[in-house]
């Protein structure tokens, strides 16, 4: 067996949030994972909603019943044709439902004037579409001045959603065209969020921008979740775009058949159908371990001392874990590993000079980032570590595998 | 008038009131045109946006009215209003800018992004506050556009006028043409085709001061795109 090597392993704290997963929403579990939501949730409600356009044979959306819940991100996915826009756009009426019943809040939205209901939604397009005329204050301020707040209450507003998208306060004086297309998006999204309305449309917002910019904007609107719970349908064409950002996941085929809804990690697991199957793609296990965090995997105690214990324990605990190593704690903290030949002239595992872990995760790591850490360490384990070193426990392939299967 | 000078400056001097006289009737004649031709294309834009079907006979209507030739539309009305008639003048000069104005008006709004629109509905805007507020303004280049043709338009076609016994540039070239005295007419026209620079000049400033948003912007803080389109 060999030693620890050192390896390149960064704390996942370090590489940003992209890899994360989710954290700060509650954890998928085996309990709950799939399980139908309570009707106190709700935010929107589409009631066997039907669409035709005129002069079109088939329906755009031809039954479609769904419940989004409240305070999370819900994803609209699906080929061309499924009717994902058309659904979307039925919500904040820019589209007509030729039936059914769509309620937000409780509310059926045809009870409401049309712009109305419309100042209440926040939406967010494709490219933006911001108002080239207007500087990107009054971009920003377009439904509060609709809504005729007054001009002392919309300065704060602007001010507060400009910290809040991450946008530069010197480009509140410009004009649109000043912008880069991520700024424009940015702006859009402020925008949408202006006059803060519980609901969010946001119609393929991301399409049109650089994949590295993409995954920025992606990232930011996944912190910003988290800090306002927004009840958001995001409508997307990409599905790793979806299973990165949203709660639930509505897999929808031509006509706005519902083909699947639940969590991105339970459409993984188990695609419901040949079609949510070879929508979803290949390598559907590892990119479920991007969704499920090392906690999931339940680390375990491992071979670990305390850094008292005399130096004939330490060899005891080597033995019973069959390892040529062990973990030092110091009560709650992580001192390090020593391994046999630290033991020399020792007389507790303390003064035996523990030095640092390289293969360490966190309990909020991405299952699929503990696995890379995994193989790269010599010892086929990952030391779970939370605020810096106080030690949760360890995890192997094993338990990973285990945690897959749940 | 072979011997006769192109201008004589002594002639010019000593007229000099008729001169600021005929300035002022020529501008009153090509203002009050381009103002009412605006608000009535304004008016007929409105209803050809609301309801399209109404687009292709205004567009119709205007185009006829634009066919005829002026000398022939003026005498058609001096017997109704009489000689030296602004209204019969400016039934003509109105007629003229029309179909230019409405062109202009709705190809600006149509040529709207229609994300912009999309936009601008999705946050609530009722249809005519979409008009005004967002359309509109930024339909202005293509609108602009329109008045400075009509705006040059009707200043050559105020020339005309002076043949139905109207001041302005006109009547110069008509009394030049009467008495053989290039002076006349050479004043007449060469006035004529300064206004017509003087307005689309300024009409070039009051777009610019009208669009801010279409002066090159600058460079964005962060993430460089090209600004293909911008800079040209």
């Amino acid at each position: 067996m060999g030693r620890l090597r050192a390896i390149e392993t960064r704390p996942s704290g370090a590489t940003g949030g992209g890899l994360l997963g989710r954290p700060g929403l509650p954890a998928p579990t085996g309990a709950d994972r799939g399980a139908p939501i309570t009707a106190g949730d709700v935010a929107i409600r589409l009631d066997h909603v039907e669409k035709r356009f005129p002069g079109s044979g088939r329906a755009a959306v031809e039954d479609l019943s769904l419940d989004i819940p409240a305070g999370q991100l819900v994803a609209l996915v699906g080929p061309s044709g499924c009717g994902k826009t058309t659904t979307l756009r039925m919500i904040n009426r820019l589209i007509e439902p030729s039936g059914g019943r769509i309620e937000v809040d409780g509310v059926d939205v045809r009870s409401l004037a049309e712009h109305e209901l419309r100042r209440g939604i926040g939406y967010v397009i494709q490219q933006a579409g911001l108002f080239p005329h207007r500087t990107i204050a009054d971009n920003i301020a377009t439904v509060p001045k609709l809504l005729r707040w007054d001009r002392a209450r919309i300065r704060a507003r602007v001010d507060e959603l400009v910290e809040l998208v991450g946008l530069d306060e010197e480009l509140l004086g410009r004009y649109p065209a000043a912008l880069s297309g991520g700024q424009q998006q940015r702006v859009g999204v402020a925008r949408a969020l202006a006059a803060d309305p519980p609901v969010l449309l946001m119609d393929e917002p991301y399409s049109a921008v650089d994949p590295i910019v993409r995954a920025h904007l992606q990232d930011e609107l996944l912190a910003l979740q988290r800090r306002l719970h927004k009840t958001v349908v995001l409508v997307t064409h990409d599905i790793d775009e979806a299973i990165k950002l949203a709660d639930q996941v509505a897999i929808l085929d031509v006509g706005g058949v519902l083909e699947q809804y639940g969590p991105p990690a339970e459409l993984l697991r188990a695609p419901a159908s040949p079609f949510v199957e070879s929508f979803l793609g290949r390598e559907r296990a590892l990119r479920r371990m991007a969704l499920l965090t090392v906690a999931d995997a339940h680390p375990q105690r491992g071979a670990v001392v305390d850094a008292t214990a005399p130096v004939d324990e330490v060899r005891q605990v080597m033995q019973a874990h069959r390892t040529d190593w062990v973990g030092v704690l110091d009560g709650q903290r992580m001192r390090g590993w020593i391994d046999e030949a630290s033991l020399a002239g020792a007389r507790t595992a303390g003064a035996a000079g523990p030095r640092p872990f390289a293969a360490w995760v966190q309990p909020e790591t991405a299952l699929r980032e503990a696995l890379d850490t995994i193989v790269q360490s010599a010892t086929r384990v990952a030391v779970v570590l939370r605020d810096g070193d106080l030690y949760e426990g360890m995890v192997t392939i094993d338990d990973i595998a285990r945690a897959m299967e749940r | 008038m072979r011997d006769r000078p192109f201008l004589e400056w002594d002639w010019v001097l000593d007229h000099l009131a008729e001169i600021r006289a005929a300035t002022l009737e020529h501008l009153r004649l090509t203002v009050i045109a381009v103002v009412l031709g605006v608000v009535l294309a304004a008016a007929l834009s409105a209803v050809a946006l609301r309801w399209r079907r109404t687009l292709a006979p205004i567009a119709w209507v205007t185009g006829v009215i634009y066919t005829i030739p002026s000398l022939a539309l003026f005498t058609f009305l001096v017997p109704i209003f009489g000689l030296g008639s602004t209204v019969a003048a400016e039934i003509a000069l109105v007629g003229y800018t029309l179909l230019i104005l409405i062109r202009n008006i709705v190809a600006g709004v149509d040529g709207v992004d229609p994300a912009v629109r999309d936009a601008a509905d999705g946050m609530g805007y009722g249809r005519w506050h979409r008009l005004v507020a967002v359309e509109l303004p930024l339909a202005v280049p293509a609108i602009i556009a329109g008045i400075r043709i009509a705006a040059v338009t009707t200043v050559g076609l105020v020339t005309v006028t002076g043949l139905i016994g109207l001041g302005g540039y006109g009547s110069f070239i008509d009394a030049g043409l009467k008495r053989q005295f290039p002076t006349q007419i050479v004043l007449g026209g060469g006035l004529s085709v300064i206004m017509a620079t003087v307005i689309d000049v300024a009409l070039v400033g009051l777009e610019r001061l009208l669009t801010p948003w279409r002066r090159s912007p600058t460079q964005p803080l962060a993430e460089p795109e090209p600004l293909a389109g911008v800079l040209g």
